[in-house]
């Protein structure tokens, strides 16, 4: 299954630009160094420090995931090596070899109509 | 020590509509008949009540304007609460502080929903859709995470890949439910006996989880009346006494060190319920427990200490909650087995035990009810401790 077409908003405008060049960004927080989810508004530890964008390697590893019928897509969340959590489709992995710490990359797909989004493929 | 507000407030009223496949009938209509019967059953008029909490549900059909649907006139307290499943135990914790605070006597609480449809079937509410993906906030549901089966499919993959819960475990918490409900006329279910190999050839709905992890939709309402310890011992039913509450709102961080899946606000809200009540665990005697999912009760039990962090697995299988075992859970069929009603489930099937009207499947000793709500994807939690003893 495709993923459903996303678009931007003001916000995510840099995150769908670095994700076109497949790149991905997390929110950084330059007053800790500490690595955020794209989600994030602050850094609860300094929240009156603005965060920026930052490029990173997207390696990871599973924490859970769930197998959707009727296709079998599978979906899970992906503790990035920065921290940050991740939920994005898995590809090119069968279902039966999933674990907790298994090993992936991030990689990007571009539905029709929509802004590219992170996968998660094989290391 | 016991908390100053322990016992203070009583449940005086308990308002159950006709419950699940019912058509033809909006929310709001069920909102309306459930505070009449909730009134009713305390012995009070309508024009008793002088405040009333709503929970809008997610669909947002009931909601302010029932105060002018009930023709109720000069209400001193007056509000919607939203707290997803945690919000029926939430109405009341806020129920009982306004009775405390002099804010008003005569407080109801009410849940009601209508999402079933004749021409269409249960799979097909509470998806979300039409919901537009915008920004980064919708990388999940541009994943394919966009059901509830879905999310706590991640919850519940996590526990077993962590602590070695299985499949058929899941299955033990299904068939403890179906029998109890089996005992329960209210019950969607009662007629429906459940086997473990019928669980397991279930269909898959969101892997790990099966068809009958999940729990039912209904359509109908339920409210109950909240007041003070005193006036409820002069009304029509015996009080049922808040003896404890509490909340617990995780703030799973998505990064590294979050426990999404293995412990949920229960963990918090438990032992606050049980400090402000002044009693152990060991003083439990019933538990009803949300059970959206069969995994829900499970990783519930063990962050209420019923048994320890990771054997929640175990611990169900031996047949601890199911009818005559040691730790009887969800004693009405829970929303697995008798209806969903969100919070009101539990709390509704929590009084009903406590004032001794559980009938056949009336526990053997309900001093102690432990009625536990969540909301969200173990997003919100909330505790109450009920009893038909006021505090001492």
């Amino acid at each position: 299954m495709a993923p459903l077409p996303i678009s931007r908003d003001e916000r995510s405008a840099a995150f769908f630009d670095a994700a076109a060049q497949g790149t991905l960004l997390l929110r950084w927080s330059p007053a800790t160094g500490a690595y955020l989810p794209p989600t994030a508004h602050i850094d609860p530890s300094a929240p009156l420090s603005p965060l920026e964008w930052r490029p990173v390697a997207g390696t990871g590893e599973i924490v859970t995931w769930t197998v959707l019928p009727p296709g079998g897509d599978v979906v899970a969340l992906v503790e990035l090596a920065e921290g940050p959590w991740l939920t994005v489709a898995v590809r090119g992995v069968a279902p039966t070899a999933l674990h907790e710490g298994y090993q992936v990359r991030i990689g990007f797909e571009r539905p029709e109509g929509g802004e590219a989004v992170p996968v998660a493929l094989p290391r | 020590m016991t908390g100053e507000l322990s016992g203070r407030a009583a449940i005086a009223g308990l308002g159950i509509t006709e419950m699940g496949k019912v058509y033809g009938r909006s929310a709001a209509e069920f909102a309306v008949e459930a505070v009449t019967l909730a009134a009713a059953d305390a012995g009070l008029d309508l024009a008793d009540i002088d405040g009333l909490l709503i929970n809008p549900g997610v669909g947002g059909d009931i909601g302010l304007p029932l105060h002018t649907a009930l023709g109720l006139r000069e209400l001193r307290l007056l509000t919607e609460m939203q707290g997803f499943g945690s919000s029926a135990d939430g109405m009341v914790q806020y129920a009982a502080l306004a009775v405390h605070a002099g804010m008003a006597d005569v407080v109801v609480c009410v849940y009601a929903d209508a999402p079933l449809r004749e021409d269409r079937g249960a799979g097909a509410t509470y998806t979300g859709a039409g919901r537009r993906a915008t920004g980064v906030d919708a990388l999940p549901a541009a994943a394919g995470l966009r059901s509830a089966p879905a999310k706590y499919a991640l919850a519940a993959r996590r526990h077993m890949e962590r602590y070695g819960t299985t499949s058929e475990q899941l299955g033990a918490v299904a068939l403890a439910a179906r029998q109890w409900a089996a005992l329960n006329d209210r019950a969607q279910m009662k007629d429906r006996p459940l086997t473990l190999e019928d669980h397991q050839s279930s269909r898959m709905v969101a892997d790990p989880l099966r068809l009958y992890d999940c729990c039912l939709v209904s359509n109908g309402g339920i409210a109950v009346v909240v007041t003070s310890a005193e006036r409820a011992r002069a009304l029509r039913r015996p009080p049922v006494y808040v003896l404890g509450w509490g909340q617990g709102h995780p703030g799973y961080p998505m990064s590294r060190g979050s426990t999404f899946g293995l412990v949920t606000g229960a963990a918090i809200s438990g032992p606050a319920a049980l400090k402000m009540a002044g009693l152990t665990l060991a003083d439990v005697d019933v538990r009803e427990i949300y059970d959206c999912f069969t995994y829900t009760t499970l990783v519930t039990l063990e962050d209420y200490g019923f048994c320890a962090k990771g054997e929640g697995g175990e611990f169900v299988a031996s047949g601890a909650i199911a009818p005559g075992g040691s730790h009887p859970t969800n004693t009405g069929g829970g929303q697995l087995s008798s209806y969903y009603m969100w919070g009101m489930t539990p709390l509704s099937e929590g009084v009903i035990q406590a004032r001794g009207d559980g009938g056949v499947r009336q526990a053997p000793k309900a001093d102690v009810v432990l009625v536990s709500g969540n909301g969200g994807v173990l997003d919100h939690h909330a505790t109450l401790l009920l009893s038909p003893h006021a505090a001492t």
